[in-house]
């Protein structure tokens, strides 16, 4: 326990600072006061009576699962919702925010989790975009580099924004919010693309915002650790309601989890929901001293006898621009064996994915399943060589949104519901109802459109499709994102059992704790590259947050 | 993990029985509020052509009368209608599989003139008995139709031209190609030709189609071939593997490759079918007869971008299409007798488009209305 924390203290910034903590202890008047909101979606209650105030010097953390209620909530703080009931009150008066050039003159803005570059401009341009007053380049170069000076955000203001990554994105979201001297400043998941480096700076800048010059910051987060390490004070959210709100100072990870979910959890099968490394290293260095009973530590051990099911070789993928998403990109995956691929978003984990899914042209390297070479570009082929994806986007390619429940669970499998070229409608029919009670679909029946599912089950759809097709190596791509704690936890289940059941399992997760949580060997991928790896059993959280960070270690 | 399986056992729900019923009852209520949206904008719309030809000193009451006359009620009108609706029908069935496939086809009318003019040619040119010489001219018509839009599917294939833009240019070419064929007496020329226009030859006899005579009224059997398709094209469509490929890569072209279905193969093959059908229907318009009993530059009259919109109009659906080429053949054949009423021949023109216009409105809305429903489910 002692050695994981300190990983994890390495991780995300302290937040025990002297002033911070008096701070606390004094009852300043609140900034912002949201009194009773309520926000109605026809049936669905997305904010339910909800009270929150925002303190100046501090940041309030607000914490709830994917459609607690936290989005709406801070939506509605800089004006893109209005409320059904409620008032809201700014600096001790009664405010009405309409809109967010409202919510902007009131001195409050937001960092929202999807940035809003524009990407063909440069950086300063996009730091002036929407200004009345006329453009002066000199001018506003100097100005973004004297806010990059104060806050520690290094970031070139002549530099196109295509060329930045992630981090460096956000950053230039933070500025362009911190130009307009915002008194109060949202942050909408501000981590889910950064690597734990840039997690911590974050954090830095964020108590340097708040201590030093006194601004309020609601953080919000689905993430315990972020939770517990950045912030003074938290409200946990579930179903719309506030359950909870307390000082960080006397809260624990277990606690918050429990008014989270709103049941005792065990954080052993949550931990990749909630997103607590702490609890995760903890068990693995737990189950690596006592290996009783512990399927991940037996599974360690078996594996490198199975067979090799998948193995891409020198896979190199160039795009039009002559960048390379896949630069000679090599991993093999065993039989009944979970290898996560961790890295940082936009690493190259969406070609892998669509690679292995027949839909990316290589430039070289070969793939081969189950020990033989696979055509990589006829369509189909990888699917029939017996490669099941579950795809990141699956929208994207993983479903037919206007087909029914029914043809999707037998996309790739027509032959199992047709004879000589014609559909068996009843065959189709009988084999949905039998998919949908086993992966316990719900759907109002098996024709209703994919369309009209929830997202959980559509996930459900696609996963019930690929693992009845028998795969020999089954391509997890950010399988859990976006989905409740309950689906994650099935999801994961699932991914156990098939790898239990001898499937090869290649998990792509941007969610470390994910990885973490499920996987037997752990791969980083940087640039397009596998730059490391490790298995479960010397798992070392340092050098794996120098290798997301691209450093060699 | 108990607590996952409770919450999965109080939602779940018998699948099958409950979802059927309310299904169909959701499809009833649907159809239902199609069939009345159809009904009030016919309705708005004869109103409003009503109020116009009184306005403009006619007489509302003779001029529908004079389209029902033309298209139904006179004799051997049903029977024109039919045999007018049906190289609509044809040309709606390759637009639909097209359509099906995601591939947007709008070159029909220069496919269809091209079919034409190659069943004009086989029959003015080669000689042989009655009816393997039909069947030749008429085979003659889909190669070419085919093979005017396999031209676009390798500009989209291989160049990526957009299938809209090529198949709309190609009319032109096409309907250039023709009028140089009606230059030359070795191609599509009459060997005598009296007229100052160039015209083609005249059909011999066993190059047309045979008819039915049924009431008073002559049908020609172009009719059977064309209801043929629609048979094929429809089960195709929602029973075969080959169908739901289609349907699959039209809905979403990166699943579907994934699920091993070649855009290459399917969305060419898609385009290709569609003009052999714009060009069967060209051969079947002409030997069809009532264009006349000759190729002329000008025979395709329309039926290319009609049949077009009789397969947008029936939103892809094979059943509704035959009503719908039906209702536009009733329109064409309808206002040949307005001209008799003494309603402006503009007037009578704007008639007829605000009664197709009428038709375009309940689709539209439909749209609008899932759009709607759409939105609020996802909020």
């Amino acid at each position: 326990m002692t050695s994981a924390s300190e990983g994890v203290a390495a991780w995300a910034a302290a937040p025990s600072d002297p002033v911070a903590s008096q701070l606390h202890g004094r009852s300043s008047a609140p900034s912002v006061r949201l009194q009773r909101i309520t926000k109605r979606y026809g049936q669905v209650v997305a904010c339910d009576d909800v009270d929150l105030e925002l303190h100046p010097g501090r940041i309030h953390g607000v914490l709830g699962e994917n459609g607690a209620g936290k989005s709406t909530l801070m939506k509605i703080l800089i004006g893109l919702i209005q409320p059904d009931e409620g008032t809201i009150d700014v600096h001790g008066s009664p405010v009405r925010i309409t809109d967010p050039i409202t919510a902007s003159d009131l001195g409050i803005a937001m960092v929202h989790q999807h940035y809003s570059l524009v990407e063909q401009l440069t950086v300063w341009e996009n730091v002036v975009l929407g200004e009345p007053t006329k453009l002066n380049r000199a001018d506003a170069c100097a100005r973004v580099a004297a806010l990059s000076e104060r806050y520690g955000l290094d970031v070139d203001p002549l530099a196109s924004v295509t060329r930045l990554t992630a981090g460096q994105r956000q950053r230039v979201e933070i500025i362009k919010c911190l130009r307009r001297e915002p008194r109060i400043i949202v942050f909408d998941e501000p981590t889910s693309v950064l690597t734990p480096a840039e997690s911590e700076q974050l954090f830095s800048v964020l108590r340097r915002v708040v201590v030093d010059e006194g601004r309020t910051v609601a953080l919000v987060s689905h993430k315990l650790d972020e939770i517990l390490h950045a912030t003074d004070e938290v409200t946990i959210m579930r179903r719309g309601r506030v359950v909870d709100r307390l000082s960080t100072s006397t809260a624990t990870a277990s606690g918050l989890a429990q008014s989270m979910v709103g049941r005792p959890v065990s954080l052993r099968s949550e931990a990749a929901a909630l997103g607590s490394i702490e609890t995760i290293t903890a068990n693995v260095l737990s189950s690596a001293v006592d290996d009783a009973g512990n399927t991940a530590a037996v599974l360690t051990t078996t594996v490198p006898s199975r067979p090799v099911v998948l193995d891409v070789r020198n896979i190199t993928v160039i795009a039009k621009d002559g960048h390379r998403l896949l630069d000679d990109l090599s991993i093999t995956v065993h039989a009944g064996e979970i290898v996560g691929l961790a890295g940082v978003e936009g690493n190259g984990q969406r070609t892998l994915g669509d690679l292995l899914a027949s839909l990316v042209h290589a430039d070289s390297g070969t793939v081969i399943v189950d020990g033989a070479a696979v055509d990589i570009h006829r369509p189909g082929a990888l699917s029939a060589a017996g490669v099941g994806i579950i795809p990141e986007d699956r929208h994207d390619s993983g479903c037919v949104l206007d087909l029914s429940v029914a043809e999707n669970l037998v996309l790739a499998d027509l032959a199992k519901v047709a004879k000589r070229g014609v559909l068996n409608r009843k065959a189709l029919e009988v084999r949905a109802v039998e998919l949908m009670q086993a992966f316990d679909i719900q759907a109002r029946s098996p024709h209703a459109a994919m369309r009209s599912l929830s997202g959980g089950n559509q996930q459900r759809v696609v996963l019930a499709r690929e693992l009845s097709a028998n795969p020999k190596i089954l391509i997890a791509a950010q399988p859990t994102r976006g989905l409740d704690v309950g689906a994650i936890e099935y999801m994961s289940e699932r991914l156990r059992q098939a790898a239990a059941d001898g499937v090869g399992i290649l998990l792509i997760s941007t969610e470390l704790e994910e990885v973490l949580t499920l996987a037997d060997r752990v791969c980083v991928i940087h640039a397009g590259k596998i730059v490391g790896e490790m298995s479960r059993s010397d798992l070392d959280l340092e050098r794996l947050g120098l290798l997301l960070g691209g450093m060699a270690a | 993990m108990s607590a996952v399986s409770v919450d999965a056992s109080a939602g779940a729900r018998e699948p099958s029985a409950v979802g059927n019923a309310s299904g169909r009852n959701a499809k009833m209520a649907r159809t239902g509020w199609m069939v009345g949206a159809y009904a009030g904008c016919i309705a708005v719309s004869l109103s409003l052509c009503a109020i116009l030809v009184s306005t403009t000193g006619g007489s509302a009451a003779r001029v529908f009368s004079a389209l029902v006359d033309g298209s139904l009620r006179s004799p051997g009108a049903w029977g024109l209608t039919i045999t007018t609706a049906t190289p609509l029908l044809v040309v709606a069935m390759g637009t639909i599989v097209a359509a099906k496939a995601g591939i947007t086809n709008i070159g029909q009318e220069g496919q269809l003139l091209l079919g034409a003019a190659a069943t004009a040619y086989v029959a003015t040119r080669v000689d042989l008995p009655g009816p393997l010489l039909l069947t030749l001219s008429l085979l003659a018509a889909c190669v070419v139709g085919g093979l005017w839009a396999a031209l676009a599917a390798v500009m989209r294939f291989t160049r990526q031209v957009p299938e809209v833009i090529s198949t709309l240019l190609l009319v032109y070419i096409a309907s250039q190609i023709t009028t140089f064929g009606l230059t030359k007496k070795w191609l599509l020329l009459a060997r005598v030709n009296k007229t100052r226009t160039n015209n083609g030859e005249p059909l011999p006899a066993s190059g047309h189609l045979p008819v039915i005579h049924l009431f008073g009224n002559t049908i020609t059997w172009g009719v059977v071939i064309a209801l043929a398709i629609t048979v094929i094209v429809g089960f195709t469509l929602s029973r075969t593997t080959i169908g739901f490929r289609l349907r699959m890569l039209g809905l979403n072209a990166r699943t579907a490759r994934r699920a091993g279905v070649s855009v290459v193969a399917f969305g060419g093959a898609a385009l290709v079918i569609s003009g052999i059908t714009a060009g069967l229907a060209g051969g079947l318009w002409l030997t069809g007869g009532i264009a006349g009993d000759r190729f002329t530059g000008a025979m395709s009259s329309n039926i290319g971008w009609q049949g077009l919109l009789v397969a947008l109009l029936a939103r892809e659906r094979a059943r509704l299409a035959i009503v719908m080429a039906f209702v536009f053949a009733a329109l064409r054949t309808g206002s040949g007798f307005l001209a008799a009423t003494g309603v402006d021949r503009r007037i009578a023109d704007v008639v007829q488009a605000m009664l197709v216009l009428s038709l375009l409105v309940p689709p539209a809305l439909e749209a609008l209305r899932n759009h709607r429903r759409g939105t609020g489910v996802a909020a």
